[in-house]
């Protein structure tokens, strides 16, 4: 039988299971090429920087008194920043029933976990001896040196940790129909994994249910979660005293770029995934339209706190202040990075403004990866143009970031490319059961 | 073990039809299994289903609040770190731990009240067709031997594509 869908698309049930577990299963040589370049990749620039950093010690890189705080941050602030708009886009869509975001709430999802995982290994390396990664947790011990719960530091281990483990289980129980259908459909080791991973569900009336109700709940945890974890990595910057971080605007200033970056990291990933699993019909222009439109307001709120910002700290009309903005708006090569990143993230999205550039997939990549472009240098500027610019100038010092900081930040996006094409292969990248909602239930008298 | 009848439906409607007059022959023991949730479509039918996961939800956030408040608080009692000036007892870092405990929290404990009620996980063999993941809709209806024979032609007569019996364990 076929349930058909009514409009341009003619999608049937069958088709959404062969496609995504098709997807899964069958495994073309692009797709060992795109690995094994990662794969070398990561070894080359991430994990032999880091064994040369751990040998030698933090003197590799180019971290000096005032500078303490360099590139390992910044990658740390933008992959948080990145990971914003997946979970948190997909559940304020979810509970607002918007149905253009079935196709596309999985994978983002999954990007906003990668993402975590990926932002707290800068943290590991940034700390210089990673084998004491768990000093900051409490746990009882001999030594008396408790966790400090003052410290914002410790505010972003609670946070992070909670929002990656919710986001986490908000996409593992989202999953658990998908897995159940990709159980029934495969033999072999995968039967035994997936049949692990459905934990026996069967579809009944109660499991759908309790599902929902549960999802829901998790959707409504997950949006002032997502709000606040911006929020206290902001705080790591504002509430110290340093001129150019010590903002109140700080907090809804991360949060709208998180949202902003991760928005455009969707689009930029719909386009690769589009055309790499073929799945232009569940990836319509729609969902580029609706995007771009997103992106068009929060391109405006962004330009809006930024303008907030440096009025505010002008206004201000301290020596500090003006220094920091001097320093970083007029002062090369900052300034370069400061101008590149106002067109990339104020002026070039504007262009969505137009339904045709919306609908231009080419268009569409150039923009998202410009903005998150744009979205990178703006954490560089905030804390490599505040930090070398403390109060009096026999503070100041220039920060270089060295060839091992430079190699570990590309080496960060080779590792978020390397889980997330591991997991276009061993996780159902698109929500079989919503795309069939999205189809419509079969009804006789509607002639499907 | 017992025996109960299962039947596919390529239509929703169809279903329903089904469970409607399986209802007023006086049948209570009707699962849905579909690919689909179609919540409200049945809930008309079969009644308003329980929601217990909100009380886990609750109870889980109470808990998260109580414990991020115990840990800011209590080690700050336990562990004495004087900070220039500063409360010993500082509120708004409390608040902000408790924050994130209590959502920790709430999450966690609203997912394990789904799988205690959802009844998951669970490995032994239960009836089921893989055909239900893909695109058909079935009723299951447990029922004494000597009516089961009923059960099968109300759900033929309403449109099932396949009636057939199952041990139920």
């Amino acid at each position: 039988m076929a349930h058909q869908q009514q409009g341009t698309s003619n999608i049937s049930y069958r088709e959404v299971n062969d496609d995504v577990i098709k997807s899964m299963t069958e495994t073309g040589r692009g797709f060992y090429l795109v690995l094994a370049v990662c794969i070398v990749g990561l070894a080359l620039t991430f994990g032999l920087p880091w064994a040369y950093q751990i040998y030698v010690g933090q003197g590799v890189t180019g971290l000096q008194s005032p500078e303490y705080w360099g590139l390992y941050l910044t990658n740390f602030v933008f992959w948080i920043g990145i990971s914003h708009s997946g979970t948190l886009l997909s559940a304020i869509l979810f509970i607002t029933q918007t149905p253009w975001r079935r196709s596309i709430y999985r994978s983002a999802e999954a990007m906003t976990f990668f993402s975590v995982v990926t932002a707290a290994t800068m943290v590991f390396i940034h700390m210089g001896r990673p084998w004491n990664f768990y000093w900051p947790f409490p746990y009882p011990n001999q030594r008396e040196m408790w966790t400090n719960f003052q410290s914002p530091l410790m505010f972003d281990v609670f946070a992070i940790g909670t929002y990656s483990t919710s986001s986490f289980l908000f996409l593992y129980f989202g999953s658990i129909p998908d897995l159940a259908a990709v159980r029934d459909r495969v033999t072999g080791w995968r039967k035994r994994f997936y049949g692990a991973l459905a934990l026996g569900w069967r579809g009944t009336d109660r499991e759908w249910h309790l599902l929902q109700k549960a999802y829901t709940f998790c959707a409504v945890f997950i949006i002032p979660l997502a709000v606040s974890v911006h929020s206290i990595v902001s705080w790591d910057f504002a509430s110290s005293k340093i001129p150019g971080l010590n903002k109140t605007i700080f907090a809804p200033y991360f949060v709208i770029g998180a949202i902003y970056s991760g928005t455009a990291g969707i689009i930029t990933l719909m386009v690769i995934l589009r055309r790499a699993l073929k799945f232009e019909k569940y990836i319509t222009k729609v969902h580029f339209d609706k995007l771009g439109m997103l992106l068009v307001v929060m391109s405006l709120l962004w330009t809006y706190v930024n303008v907030t910002e440096v009025f505010t700290g002008w206004y201000a009309n301290t020596s500090y202040e003006n220094e920091a903005l001097k320093y970083r708006m007029f002062t090369t090569p900052s300034a370069y990075l400061f101008w590149l990143m106002i067109a990339c993230n104020a002026f070039f999205p504007l262009l969505y403004i137009f339904r045709k550039i919306r609908l231009s997939i080419v268009a569409s990549l150039l923009i998202s990866i410009g903005i998150n472009l744009g979205m990178w240098i703006e954490r560089f500027l905030i804390i490599e143009t505040s930090l070398p610019r403390k109060f009096l100038p026999f503070m100041w010092r220039d920060y270089h970031p060295s060839w091992v900081e430079w190699s570990i930040t590309a080496g960060s996006f080779i590792f978020f490319t390397s889980l997330f094409v591991l997991f276009v292969k061993f996780w159902p990248s698109f929500s079989i059961y919503e795309i069939k909602e999205d189809i419509g239930i079969p009804m006789e008298r509607k002639g499907r | 073990m017992s025996k109960a009848v299962l039947g596919f439906f390529p239509y929703v409607d169809k279903l329903l039809r089904a469970a409607q007059r399986l209802k007023d022959a006086g049948f209570t023991d009707i699962e849905v299994l579909s690919p689909i949730p179609i919540g409200h479509e049945i809930e008309h039918i079969l009644g308003e289903k329980k929601n217990p996961v909100k009380y886990f939800t609750f109870f889980g956030s109470v808990a998260g609040f109580i414990f991020g408040t115990l840990l800011a608080l209590g080690s700050a009692a336990l562990y004495i770190l004087p900070r220039y000036g500063k409360p010993i007892w500082p509120l708004t870092p409390t608040v902000i731990i408790t924050y994130e405990s209590t959502i920790l929290l709430g999450v966690y404990i609203t997912l394990i009240g789904f799988l205690i009620f959802g009844r998951l996980p669970c490995f032994r063999e239960r009836t089921y067709d893989i055909k239900i993941s893909i695109d058909q809709f079935a009723l299951l209806v447990r029922a004494k031997k000597d009516r089961l024979i009923q059960v099968e032609q109300i759900i033929r007569e309403a449109g099932a594509e396949e009636v057939k019996r199952v041990d139920e364990k």
